[in-house]
């Protein structure tokens, strides 16, 4: 009887506990205006050192409007692959921080799988909104004409080339007009220091670089037919995917890739923080934020006296015709969680974080390029010449395409540049990858 | 409480040897019944649910996402034709084949039988270097390991071939699964050895000498009277060796990520691949579940050809 009793108790206990875990759970959202505790996820040292750092001008303004939002900075170090894997199945289980400040490259997928807030509403209402470049805006929408994340800054990539070797080896530093024209400077170089003279981003080790940071750029500066917008299809068997894939091997074949350094984990090491840093290979392709967070005096593997060793050409056009171009794409934005209890204290973050000061901030500390207008008189951004040029170049620079479907396609293309690097043809490599593309995303989404 | 001659209880009216039953079953339960909800929560559910999953396109990104839907078995009509899966099933053969069965094997029981040996010097420091291996953390050895193979001539192994008037090898890229085999090799040693040391320690002295004075060679009497007589230890071995050799992650993921060109990728690389890179969760639970089959069939297979109880 007494057994039964404590049985009963415990049974009744344990009921209980579900209950209040359940009822927890499914708390409704917190008053807009009441205090909030905010959780915010950066895996990048830099970008949460510059997230720290304006944390607490946020609460005190917050504080003397007369809300207490506490915000929790969450700093987790990991690599663009490693984040993703990790923060998917964060969203997935329901476990994400409010805000992740992320690679604009995954949006798509997250926001498709509906794990990111929709900002339509508070962006509608935010005098700020009005300031983002009209290619700012347009890059962070999703496929269904909502946007998810609030960007924060914008990449503009080009190849960069120390100009300091070039010149002693006596080569050409002006802007090469075609691809063949660079080959032949890459062959003279390799000539002479006996190794590989370009690195851009291929293969699987390099993760979606070899996209974003890669084969993404060159494709870019084709027809521009690559992903059909009015379809929301990607046709994998456009030409201009045949001629960077061609691109690709012909780098390899004439041995102008590191191609063993790009086959090893983190292969940026070998390539950008080794052989451009100490000249060995002088041309690498790169983003606006080469100047800070990869050779700056604080950044990963810095270049003494950066601004006069090294310098930028366009990427050139792959014929005759075209004309040398560089690319832009956002680069980290803001995301609010689908399910957080504090979607207006996030929001005010973001928006905070976006106001003229702290953007400024941040920029100059990773090297990045301003999603808006009127930051070039705002300091320390108004004081960085590179950064102000690459974003005068934002109006004419070509998108690389961010659309649904864009992770898949990176895949496919990390996989057929890494039979190139392997010693894949061209032709090869774009059969391997309109293969690789029509598994991944389905026939119904490929031309 | 009291009973009557015919062993009745006079309280539960139940013969006393029924209520021993109930009480043994209660305790059977009380004992078992932690480990059993364990097994059930934390391996029989998820192998259900992931077989559950095989027959979805679940994917956690993209709109798809929203939307899983039963498709039957497409996935696995689609990996047993896709040329990527059947080469990772393939280099995981090979790598079970020369790594465990061959290498580990091999390797461990002539650890064991030296160790054995009365005129063996220094058995303390033979077996510990043999079980530090094991000893050592996954990331620890794989991070020791690619540095001894780095491929510049900093690297341990390429400043020890440079004495022999060798290049510098990119070890990891030009011969990375025979690297991963050696290593995997070099970690699993210890196991094998002291899984056949405590089966040698079975075999009676008196026979090992009688074939002696019968003047048979040390390998007569190895292939004749102990190999016979440790016959299911070795069995046993080879289907827990093979089955943890099919499921290493971490050492290769840490050496070389399935690389270069896939050279290493094995099915456990696959499936992460699948289920987390390209977070196709369907498509890499239906991969789990074929290798989950092949194991099944290949301990069912061990068992029955060594006639052994597991």
């Amino acid at each position: 009887m007494i057994r039964n009793r404590i049985l009963s108790a415990v049974a009744l206990t344990a009921g209980g506990v579900l209950m209040a875990t359940g009822l927890s759970s499914c708390a409704a959202e917190a008053p807009a205006d009441g205090p909030a505790t905010i959780t915010v996820l950066a895996h990048q040292q830099v970008r949460a050192d510059a997230i720290k750092a304006e944390i607490p001008a946020f609460e005190a303004a917050m504080a003397k409007q007369g809300q207490k939002i506490t915000v929790k900075l969450e700093t987790d170090i990991l690599t663009d692959a490693q984040f993703s894997t990790k923060i998917t199945q964060q969203y997935n289980a329901g476990t994400a921080p409010d805000v992740v400040d992320m690679n604009s490259a995954g949006m798509s997928g997250y926001a498709g799988a509906g794990y990111l807030l929709p900002l339509d509403d508070y962006l509608a209402k935010w005098p700020g909104w009005e300031s983002f470049f009209p290619i700012t805006k347009a890059a962070a929408k999703a496929a269904d004409g909502k946007t998810y994340a609030l960007p924060h800054e914008m990449g503009v990539q080009s190849l960069f080339y120390r100009k300091d070797v070039l010149t002693k080896l006596g080569i050409d530093t002006s802007q090469p007009k075609t691809w063949d024209e660079l080959i032949g400077r890459l062959q003279k170089i390799s000539a002479a220091t006996g190794g590989p003279a370009i690195t851009l981003p291929a293969g699987t080790a390099w993760g979606g670089g070899s996209w974003a940071e890669g084969f993404g750029n060159i494709v870019a500066g084709t027809d521009g037919k690559f992903f059909d917008e009015s379809t929301g299809k990607w046709d994998v068997k456009n030409e201009g995917v045949a001629a960077s894939f061609d691109l690709f091997a012909k780098l390899t074949q004439d041995k102008l890739l590191p191609v063993q350094d790009l086959q090893n984990p983190n292969p940026w090491i070998a390539t950008k923080y080794k052989g451009f840093v100490d000249g060995s290979i002088p041309v690498a392709g790169q983003g606006s934020w080469g100047w800070k967070y990869d050779w700056g005096p604080s950044g990963s593997a810095p270049i003494e006296d950066l601004t006069s060793k090294v310098s930028t050409w366009n990427f050139p056009a792959l014929d005759a015709s075209g004309s040398p171009y560089v690319t832009t794409a956002p680069g980290f934005s803001w995301a609010v969680t689908a399910k957080t209890k504090y979607a207006d204290a996030s929001v005010k973050f973001i928006q905070w974080m976006s106001s003229d000061e702290a953007l400024a901030n941040q920029l100059v500390a990773v090297g990045a390029v301003s999603p808006r207008s009127g930051l070039d008189s705002v300091a320390p951004y108004s004081n960085e010449p590179q950064l102000l040029e690459a974003e005068a170049q934002l109006t004419k620079a070509v998108t690389v395409p961010y659309a649904d479907g864009v992770d898949q396609i990176s895949m496919a293309v990390q996989k057929a540049t890494e039979d190139i690097l392997n010693g894949a043809s061209g032709s090869e490599a774009t059969s391997t990858f309109v293969k690789q593309a029509t598994d991944l995303l389905g026939p119904t989404k490929v031309n | 409480m009291s009973t009557n001659s015919a062993g009745i209880t006079l309280a539960g009216r139940l013969p006393r040897h029924k209520l021993k039953n109930r009480r043994n079953a209660r305790l059977l339960l009380l004992m078992l019944g932690p480990s059993a909800l364990l097994i059930g929560v934390f391996v029989v559910a998820p192998v259900i649910y992931a077989f559950y999953l095989s027959l979805t396109n679940t994917t956690l990104l993209g709109f798809e996402a929203r939307n899983p839907k039963f498709i039957g078995l497409d996935n696995f009509k689609y990996l047993l034709g896709n040329g990527d899966f059947l080469s990772s099933l393939g280099k995981t053969g090979i790598f079970i084949a020369l790594s465990a069965i061959i290498g580990q094997t091999a390797l461990g029981m002539i650890s064991a039988l030296l160790l054995k040996n009365k005129w063996m010097r220094a058995k303390g420091i033979f077996g510990a270097a043999i079980v530090m291996p094991m000893v050592v953390p996954e990331v620890v050895a794989s991070l020791a390991w690619a540095s001894m193979l780095y491929s510049g001539p900093e690297g341990t192994v390429n400043m020890i071939t440079h004495l022999f008037g060798m290049g510098a090898v990119a070890w990891l890229q030009q011969y990375a699964l025979i690297s991963i085999i050696v290593i995997n090799i070099w970690r699993g040693i210890a196991f094998a050895m002291i899984m056949f040391q405590a089966a040698l320690e079975d075999v009676p002295d008196e026979l090992i000498e009688a074939a002696r004075i019968d003047g048979a060679s040390a390998l007569q009497i190895f292939r004749v009277v102990t190999l016979p007589l440790i016959r299911g230890p070795v069995f046993l071995y080879l289907l827990l060796t093979a089955i943890t050799t099919a499921g290493i992650f971490g050492l290769v993921y840490f050496l070389t990520q399935g690389g270069p060109g896939g050279d290493t990728q094995l099915v456990a690389l696959f499936i992460f691949d699948r289920a987390f890179q390209f977070s196709q969760i369907g498509l890499g639970s239906a991969a789990s579940v074929i290798m989950l089959v092949i194991v099944l069939i290949l301990g069912l297979t061990y068992v029955r050809v060594a006639k052994v109880e597991v």
